[in-house]
């Protein structure tokens, strides 16, 4: 009897620790090991996982391409502007076939638009901020934007807008909802690839199999990859010994610096470093005691210890940068020089503060994002100099949704948060525009509750004004002026590390998307 | 005995009840405005003011609760914020991959404890009862995280035998669904080649998860065997020359182990909540994971469902416990 039970045991863990073929060894299929967004609908989420689906399922008019990020014609042929600013037509491709094979039309695009508009989710933002009047289809090809003002930036937001196909989705409206239920986790585009939706578990798996139909064929890549399994690691740690081990092809593009040593040594795994347009900041909340007074902001914007932070810290795995606009973006102020790490002139601006009456005694609280170790280390390194020049801070670890739903008003807006801002729409406006414009307050972005009439008056000049060149010195008035203030702590623009098996190939980087779109990738032999 | 098992039924209503407020109250009185979360990154002002009140969340607490309760009433869970999808849909799809685990983890917490417990009171007072002491107190005291972690560079980096994550490898087609337990439905089917991955899969959590499960049963296996040999007529048959193992597998261990099957139950409701870390770590699809992201966005009646079925989980295996004791035990039955 014993014997039996011993021999079945044997038996067991042969067969369990029998070798298996590593997963993303396959032929011509890429384990696509980054993140999944909440859900598939293109026009609800609108963040960094969301660019993996309006990328690559779905095609807009407008594309970004490219680092530094150029503005590509895509499903549009071309465009025009009326002298105004104010209509905006763009000519469409013929032709091209979304994936049940019926054809894309200026219909489409209207409905993708009152869609967007109508869902009122993350991703109308941007274009409700445009203030569009009307949106027309002239013709089977060709669609009118009219605005209620010119928005100089409007050209810059029309890729986030992603074109879905009405004949599929309309048969799953329920109720108001623009079939919203559906569409969250099937596909209705004409991308470059199809999603398959039996294969799907939100945040977790999703497959991808190649639209050799795709408008733009295949022609730049000669062998692409025909089935993507996207299959998200949460967790850092499983995500980073995944890559090592080649269950994933690839990793998410928040590599943790301390691990790019770590893969470095390691044979078949690649990380590519690109500089991105993603900028970390460290917020203040400029109405609440003692940062309503510009000695304090100072004192903490002297307090932090950049250097340390970048050099030993993130290993110089980014560049700093001390104002509000990405370094390799037009309307940069160039030549700002911010603030440096400097304890005595902390210490004599707290001292400022003090004699002023400001309560730089009090606890204060700073806010960082759990799961994300950056924000952990940031703060840290915070609290440990401040301490020495006799502040006392609290680390407090948060949520994404708590600290955003948190910033909808002044007083329940933390002291201090952290937080990156990426490149959504490549335009000051992104950055800057609606960070510091008091007309937005209650956003996330505008969570410093900054107001200053001078600062709002530029951002709104800029906003209007059709000419590049005015608007970039637009904006850099406007960022002098918040720096000087000391609004809030800019620390970096971020080097995005993404770990990759070397046998994926032709990775292009956007700032845009991080480098998602896969049509161009392929595998090596 | 049909009514006790009634009023232990109704005895869970209350508690099912209770924990939903709590539960509710909590997820709601932290300073988080499910509408921002609803409306998502760079939702403007004006949106999030249009989201509130397009979905009920600037009604007081109370009509919001009440509306909840409703709806679970008519077993409606409500759409997830995150997925878009009814959180029914959501937990019906991953609950199975968390079962299996659970199921696993116990089969080898109690398959390898109580034997362990046997030969612990058995040899009680020597090196191996000693042995076995250190290995229970460090199966509790152990974070399951850290563990996970040992085992994962040791079975899958260091000896590459196993996998590291996931439920089956990507290239695996998964067998077809009968049960949604992969293992079970791979047999039932026939695929032995997703068998073989499903077990390979479910090693390093199952082993995981059963850790902290293995040194309780080991513990109180331990103490039942060693009180039951105290007894008398253990003690005249050890007299009469009985052979020991007859003794200790047919009068001993049947007698001892009581204790031990009550806490296998309640074991099993605590190893669904401790799914969460390790479902994390291993990249498991089931319920712990999904709980976790409910709670990192925010998603409330996703962590409302969850805490939900664990509640019903553990109040069905608190009847079920009691069920047994009460057959074991006629008096129980009498008592309650």
């Amino acid at each position: 009897m014993r014997a039996r039970l011993l021999i079945l045991v044997a038996v067991c863990v042969v067969v369990v620790v029998s070798g298996a073929v590593p997963a993303a060894a396959q032929d011509n299929v890429m384990v696509w090991g980054d993140s999944l967004p909440s859900n598939l609908d293109p026009h609800d989420p609108y963040d960094v996982p969301s660019a993996l689906i309006q990328l690559n399922v779905y095609d807009n008019l407008y594309r970004y391409q490219g680092n530094p990020p150029q503005l590509q014609p895509w499903l549009a042929e071309s465009h025009t502007a009326s002298r105004d600013g104010r209509t905006w037509e763009f000519k469409l491709r013929k032709g091209v076939k979304f994936h049940d094979g019926s054809e894309l039309t200026a219909e489409d695009v209207v409905w993708s638009i009152q869609r967007i508009l109508g869902l009122g989710k993350a991703a109308a933002g941007p274009l409700k901020a445009a203030k569009i009047e009307n949106v027309s289809a002239v013709d089977k090809h060709t669609v009118r934007f009219v605005l209620e003002k010119p928005y100089a930036p409007f050209l810059s937001i029309i890729p986030v807008a992603t074109i879905a196909n009405r004949r599929v989705v309309e048969p799953h409206v329920k109720g108001n909802d623009w079939g919203n239920a559906w569409l969250a986790s099937n596909g209705a585009g004409s991308g470059a690839y199809i999603l398959d939706p039996a294969s799907y578990i939100p945040t977790k798996a999703l497959d991808l199999k190649r639209h050799a139909g795709h408008f733009m064929g295949w022609s730049h890549n000669a062998k692409p990859i025909d089935l993507i399994r996207v299959r998200p690691v949460a967790e850092t740690t499983t995500r980073v010994l995944a890559l090592m081990k080649g269950e994933i092809d690839a990793g998410d593009s928040y590599l943790p610096t301390d691990q790019v040593e770590r893969l470095s040594k390691v044979k078949d795994v690649v990380i590519h470093r690109n500089e991105s347009m993603r900028i970390f900041i460290i917020r203040m909340n400029n109405t609440r005691p003692p940062f309503d007074n510009v000695d304090f902001r100072r004192c903490m914007s002297h307090a932090f210890n950049y250097d340390a932070f970048i050099g030993v810290i993130l290993k110089n795995f980014a560049e700093r940068n001390p104002a509000p606009i990405p370094k390799n973006l037009w309307g940069y102020p160039e030549g700002i020089k911010g603030y440096e790490f400097n304890l005595a002139k902390a210490r004599a601006e707290c001292d400022k503060a003090k004699a002023k009456g400001a309560p730089v005694d009090r606890e204060i609280q700073l806010h960082i994002q759990t799961g994300l170790d950056q924000t952990m280390q940031a703060a840290q390194l915070f609290q440990s100099d401040v301490k020495k020049i006799g502040l006392n801070m609290k680390v407090v670890p948060n949520t994404w949704p708590n600290l955003t739903a948190s910033t909808a008003k002044p007083d329940t807006t933390p002291d201090m948060w952290i937080h990156w801002v990426s490149a959504y729409f490549i335009d000051p406006e992104n950055w800057i525009g609606t960070m510091y414009d008091s007309g937005l307050h209650g956003t996330w972005k505008a969570s410093s509750w900054y107001k200053n009439p001078n600062v709002d008056e530029l951002l709104r000049s800029a906003r209007t004004n059709p000419n590049r060149e005015e608007r970039a010195k637009l904006y850099q008035q406007a960022a002098r002026l918040v720096v000087d203030d000391a609004a809030d702590i800019w620390v970096y623009n971020t080097v995005e590390l993404r770990g990759m098996r070397a046998r994926v190939m032709g990775f292009k980087f956007s700032p845009v998307g991080s480098g998602s779109e896969l049509r161009h990738m392929f595998l090596a032999n | 005995m049909l009514r006790f098992f009634l009023r232990r039924v109704l005895l869970v209503l209350p508690v099912l009840f209770g924990l939903l407020v709590l539960t509710f109250v909590l997820v709601r009185i932290v300073p988080n405005d499910p509408s921002a979360a609803l409306a998502g990154q760079n939702a403007t002002p004006e949106q999030i003011v249009e989201i509130r009140a397009k979905y009920g969340f600037d009604q007081p607490l109370i009509v919001q609760f009440g509306i909840y309760l409703r709806q679970v009433v008519q077993a409606d869970l409500g759409t997830s914020i995150q997925s878009g999808r009814p959180v029914a849909r959501d937990i019906l799809q991953r609950l199975p991959a968390t079962l299996e685990l659970t199921f696993f983890a116990l089969l080898l917490g109690a398959g390898l404890g109580v034997p362990l417990g046997v030969l612990a009171a058995v040899r009680h007072n020597t090196w191996l009862d000693h042995g076995l002491r250190f290995f229970t107190v460090g199966g509790v005291a152990i974070a399951s995280f850290w563990f996970a972690i040992m085992l994962q560079l040791f079975f899958s980096m260091q000896l590459d035998l196993l996998p590291l994550r996931g439920r089956l490898g990507t290239a695996m087609t998964p067998p077809a669904q009968l049960t949604g337990l992969f293992v079970l439905d791979s047999l039932l089917t026939g695929r032995f080649d997703a068998f073989r991955d499903a077990l390979r899969h479910l090693a390093l959590p199952a082993v995981t998860l059963s850790l902290g499960a293995m040194a309780t049963i080991t513990r109180f296996t331990r103490s039942g065997v060693l009180e039951t040999m105290q007894k008398e007529y253990v003690l005249y048959e050890i007299a009469a020359g009985y052979p020991r193992g007859l003794l200790i597998a047919v009068y001993v261990l049947r007698n001892s182990l009581v204790a031990t099957i009550t806490q296998i139950g309640l074991l099993f409701g605590a190893l669904l909540a401790g799914a969460v870390v390790v479902e994390s770590i291993y990249d498991w699809p089931g319920i712990g994971s999904y709980a976790v992201t409910a709670i990192f966005t925010s998603d409330y009646k996703a962590i409302l469902a969850v805490t939900l079925l664990l509640g019903v989980v553990y109040s069905i295996v608190n009847i079920l416990v009691d069920l047994i004791h009460g057959l074991i035990d006629p008096r129980v039955a009498t008592e309650l």
